[in-house]
């Protein structure tokens, strides 16, 4: 591919890498340098095949700058402690509310219905985009390296120096809450 | 009978767990056999247990 034609290609995922660096970090500042960094990065070299779409490439670029932005912050103690504890966002109980005393459902799961159509409709991905937004941000952060980035679970808890025990009970944490934020504003409308 | 009180061997609390957990990393044999148990009479896990499934599915195409 061309540098014109991949320039004129990349504007359009701009937004894309923006929501997901933002989600990553919460830091507007740091998220825009990241996509910057990306863009760059993309343009500079040669390595998108068109074997992948250029969004899964682009996505892969962005995770390793993702990942040098976290570990710079992590070096940097005043950050460090604005970036927030991983720790205090693990707390299983809270979404022992949606248990009764014995552990059974309360309320249920509601039936789906065919959610997969769901999939094609941009108004979905935009309520997604809200769900995930209303997550605690370390939460948010685990739940997008794991589902969207698709970093290994030993990566995940290198970098943010937590435990497997740890990440499992985030990971629980965001899908029981994207599950009923979901089941809220989606599907119980249809 | 028999078979409802085997699936009750976990709470749904406890299948949910598992139904996460094995997203990230395999099962134990019990954990797999005792999941299965419960997911076999409970029709609220089974449902939780698809909409995990569309979870992911849902992000690969967020991704896409």
């Amino acid at each position: 591919m061309a540098a014109a034609d991949l320039s004129r290609d990349l504007e359009p995922q701009r937004g894309y890498l923006l929501r997901v660096a933002r989600l990553q970090l919460r830091d507007e500042a740091l998220a825009e340098d990241v996509v910057q960094e990306t863009l760059l990065a993309a343009l500079a070299g040669s390595g998108f095949s068109g074997k992948s779409s250029l969004r899964t490439w682009l996505t892969g670029i962005l995770k390793h700058k993702i990942v040098d932005a976290i570990r710079k912050k992590q070096r940097e103690p005043t950050v460090a402690a604005a970036f927030g504890d991983v720790e205090s966002e693990m707390d299983i109980e809270d979404f022992d509310a949606m248990f009764n005393e014995r552990g059974g459902w309360d309320p249920k799961p509601a039936e789906w219905g065919n959610p997969q159509d769901a999939l094609n409709q941009r108004q979905f991905l935009d309520v997604m985009d809200i769900c995930l937004e209303r997550l605690p941000p370390n939460t948010a952060r685990v739940f997008v390296m794991r589902e969207v980035m698709e970093l290994e679970t030993d990566e995940i808890c290198k970098e943010l120096t937590i435990s497997a025990n740890n990440l499992w009970v985030i990971l629980y944490r965001a899908r029981m809450a994207l599950r009923v934020c979901l089941e809220q504003n989606w599907f119980a409308r249809t | 009978m028999f078979r409802k009180a085997v699936g009750h061997i976990i709470s749904c609390k406890d299948a949910s767990r598992l139904v996460s957990r094995r997203e990230e990393a395999p099962l134990t044999a019990w954990q797999r056999l005792v999941l299965r148990l419960h997911l076999s009479v409970c029709a609220a896990c089974t449902r939780f247990e698809k909409q995990i499934a569309f979870l992911r599915d849902a992000m690969r195409q967020y991704r896409q």
